[in-house]
């Protein structure tokens, strides 16, 4: 008689978790592509991020020159660097290509997310629990009856005034 | 020969004393807790699952026989709009005899990520208004509705325009395309149907995010420099904590509303068509002909006034008003700025038109 836990999942109820534990390691496996992706996405987000503060910088060291050499100067440089730095990063954030980039970016973060929905389902499965989508199955229906109701409701509105206005 | 680099004394000083308050910052800053937000008396009015409707207690001995019914925006919360006694949208209406409401749209959990336009325009929102109507005995109501409320209210007065006497659409979201807003470049390029798909609710988080690159180094460095600057200025303080307190406490939004909000108006830009349609039912601008007063500010960076001005242009309304102020997004609606200008021209044309 064997002591060892895999003995406990190759035989009788938890045989099932030994199957379980398969899925995992192939949704592991599957989910090195999107973090690749992911990485990838991440990368050239924080490129543009950096490429931008170095356009910002070299166009305030340029205008540094023109900034007066008295006591207000810190606060002059310091208005300068605000204002060219948050122009060219909405410039930035409004793009066309950032947008996209961003997108894409979320959408592979999202996909990295669905491996780790996958990974905690057959793991509340092995526990007996529901999984998210049977959750979701139950708040939908929860939501399509309240509506239900409501618009029954709504064909005979009651209100009950309140007991304290204007007291 | 050595050039003498000298420093400005009043520089060092400066630095010395922003290094101060820094460190005295604790001792002179109350925490978010302390902060009272609920600013002008009021009571719960009607409740539905996780909606209440605030009724504000009247300041003046005479009160306009229509009510006000604001139907604040998806993001952050009411308190905005009744931020501080002397900033307070709420407070300077009610000084002016306007009988005020307020929907708050409660915080949605996951249980609620099926909520969708549907039930917060023909369920919560015309609940609201029908409680209001049967309470303040009256036929129909004024309706506000800011941001993406202002979406809301809209959609509201196509569908029910016998309930709403008149219109206010503050900062409206109305046309996606012509929205010139970092916050529409990344609705449009975002994966909705994915990202609800995947994470249900839209979680605060993601909006933090889209907040923190509206003009990022404005807010996130010049703001908290002038802070530490004013520590010492009590009213400066509490103002600027009030607003924090507000900026980072906003509710998730439900996924299927989320998903139908960036789709159809961001997307698809089907609102401004007429082409959009709301639990089946078709919304059309024609139908809104009743007065409408429509507020935008030139500075706004979270709803260009090129996506609310459209409204104006479309409804089918003869008694339409376009006010545009030189503010910002908030500016509009809870600054000093405001409260002179802004709040009196609506207390007057709600007075008007009640």
């Amino acid at each position: 008689m064997s002591s060892k836990p895999q003995a406990l999942t190759s035989v009788g109820p938890m045989r099932n978790f030994a199957a379980n534990a398969k899925k995992i390691a192939t949704e592991l496996i599957d989910s090195n592509d999107d973090l690749v992706e992911f990485n990838k996405r991440l990368t050239g987000y924080y490129q543009q991020l950096a490429d931008t503060w170095a356009n910002a910088q070299k166009k305030v060291n340029a205008k540094m020159p023109e900034i007066p050499n008295d006591q207000e100067q810190f606060d002059a440089y310091k208005r300068i660097w605000i204002d060219i730095f948050d122009n060219d990063f909405t410039e930035l954030f409004d793009s066309h290509k950032f947008g996209e980039n961003y997108g894409k970016l979320v959408s592979s973060e999202l996909e990295l997310s669905k491996h780790w929905e996958q990974m905690t389902n057959v793991m509340l499965q092995s526990a007996n629990l529901p999984s998210k989508k049977e959750i979701d199955e139950v708040y939908k229906e929860l939501h399509t009856l309240k509506k239900r109701v409501s618009k029954l409701e709504s064909q005979n509105k009651n209100f009950k005034p309140r007991t304290n206005k204007d007291d | 020969m050595i050039e003498e680099n000298r420093l400005d004394p009043k520089i060092v000083e400066e630095f010395l004393k922003f290094g101060k308050n820094m460190i005295e910052a604790p001792k002179l800053v109350p925490a978010p807790d302390e902060i009272n937000m609920e600013v002008t008396e009021h009571e719960v009015a009607y409740t539905e699952d996780k909606v209440r409707l605030l009724h504000y207690k009247p300041r003046t001995s005479n009160q306009t026989k229509i009510p006000l019914i604001i139907a604040y925006a998806l993001i952050n919360r009411y308190h905005i709009l009744d931020i501080h006694p002397k900033k307070s949208w709420v407070r300077n209406l009610l000084d002016q005899g306007i009988d005020v409401y307020m929907v708050d749209w409660g915080t949605p959990t996951n249980m609620d990520k099926y909520l969708d336009l549907d039930d917060y325009v023909n369920i919560y929102l015309d609940n609201c208004i029908d409680f209001v109507r049967e309470e303040a005995d009256v036929e129909n109501v004024s309706l506000q509705g800011y941001c993406t409320g202002g979406t809301i209210a809209t959609a509201y007065c196509a569908l029910h325009p016998e309930k709403v006497k008149n219109f206010v659409a503050t900062a409206p979201v109305i046309d996606g395309w012509k929205d010139t807003t970092v916050i529409s470049n990344l609705a449009r390029n975002i994966d909705v149907d994915k990202m609800v798909d995947t994470i249900g609710n839209m979680p605060p988080e993601f909006m933090y995010y889209c907040f923190s690159i509206l003009k990022p180094f404005e807010q996130g460095i010049e703001k908290y420099v002038n802070f530490f600057r004013n520590i010492e200025n009590k009213n400066f303080v509490d103002n600027f904590l009030r607003i924090e307190k507000w900026l980072a406490d906003t509710p998730p939004i439900p996924g299927a509303l989320f998903k139908q909000w960036i789709k159809d108006i961001y997307q698809d830009n089907l609102l401004i068509q007429n082409k959009m349609y709301v639990g089946g039912k078709h919304i059309s601008l024609k139908n809104l002909k009743m007065p409408i007063f429509t507020q935008v500010a030139v500075g706004d960076h979270l709803v260009s006034p090129e996506c609310s001005m459209p409204l104006h242009y479309a409804v089918a309304s003869d008694d339409k008003t376009l006010r545009v102020y030189p503010t910002g997004h908030v500016g509009m609606i809870a600054s000093s700025f405001s409260q002179k200008k802004v709040v009196p021209e609506l207390g007057q044309w709600l007075i008007k038109h009640s």
